[in-house]
């Protein structure tokens, strides 16, 4: 099987197949990123059909010296971006008050049955309640936390190529991924808190 | 590092679980876990959080979704935008 890189070569030579087959082999797990960073299946589709376009037009630009893919989720993640700046949104609340909670001598003040209630909710939460919440919970997260975050702990990608994709460094990607999955863990937990 | 604390232990808890911690932080944060059943707690959450948003979060590409973006893409490399190759 041919490389991407060997595929986006060949399609921006006019090889209409490679191209597809391009299309084919992104196209799901773009759709899915753009759903993750924007929270709407109509939006998503709108990122999705925007990326390859761009891509498309751009072609003859990829430069071999990165994935094809690293390439591909950038124009993806500025789609995304973009795409939320032009869309009117009502102003998001916070998820600072889901940061945890620390006594004067800095230890957690809730018991770890409080604190460890989160990795039940798929039990105790229906399952649309629960991807209602997860995509409200992310699209709360500061907006220079969201790309970071859905990228390395959602998409799976290494924090390295993260950094790539969004010109970070991987020690600050990993500080915002780290400071959004402490607000997101605290934002599931308190739909399902145990109360005393 | 001989006083960490939760608060303090939960700054170093990405770079800890990524492997990137200094072996006297490592030694530091892992003599806390043994002793802090609420730390442990915490972690184990910390830990499932991705999990738990990746599967609520896992959107299907509509199939007429896929169809018209490959219409798209195949009609844009007939007709480009005027000014472009």
């Amino acid at each position: 099987m041919n490389s991407d890189e060997i595929l986006a070569a060949r399609a921006a030579a006019g090889d209409e197949t490679a191209l597809e087959e391009l299309v084919r082999r992104f196209q799901d797990r773009v759709y899915r990123l753009a759903y993750r960073l924007t929270g709407d299946e109509e939006e998503a589709a709108d990122v999705l059909q925007e990326t390859f376009l761009a891509a498309c037009r751009h072609l003859s630009s990829f430069r071999r010296e990165s994935r094809f893919s690293t390439w591909l989720y950038r124009i993806a993640a500025n789609a995304a971006l973009m795409n939320r700046r032009t869309r009117t949104r009502r102003p998001t609340e916070s998820l600072e008050p889901y940061l945890p909670a620390f006594d004067e001598n800095g230890r957690h003040t809730a018991t770890p049955s409080e604190l460890q209630t989160v990795c039940r909710i798929e039990d105790l939460l229906d399952r649309k309640a629960l991807a209602a919440r997860a995509v409200e919970g992310i699209a709360r997260l500061p907006e220079s936390y969201r790309a970071p975050f859905v990228l390395r702990d959602l998409e799976e990608i290494p924090t390295a190529e993260v950094g790539e994709i969004l010109g970070l460094k991987p020690a600050t990607v990993r500080q915002r991924v780290h400071r959004a999955r402490i607000m997101l863990r605290g934002h599931l937990n308190a739909l399902v808190e145990v109360t005393p | 590092m001989t006083d960490l604390v939760c608060a303090s232990g939960i700054d170093l808890l990405m770079d800890y679980l990524e492997g990137e911690l200094s072996a006297d932080q490592r030694t530091a944060i892992e003599a806390h876990l043994a002793g802090c059943p609420r730390c442990v707690a915490f972690v184990a959450s910390y830990r499932e959080t991705p999990a738990i948003l990746r599967r609520a979060t896992a959107a299907k590409l509509p199939a007429d979704l896929s169809r018209s973006l490959l219409a798209s893409v195949r009609a844009a490399r007939r007709d480009p935008p005027p000014g472009r190759s």
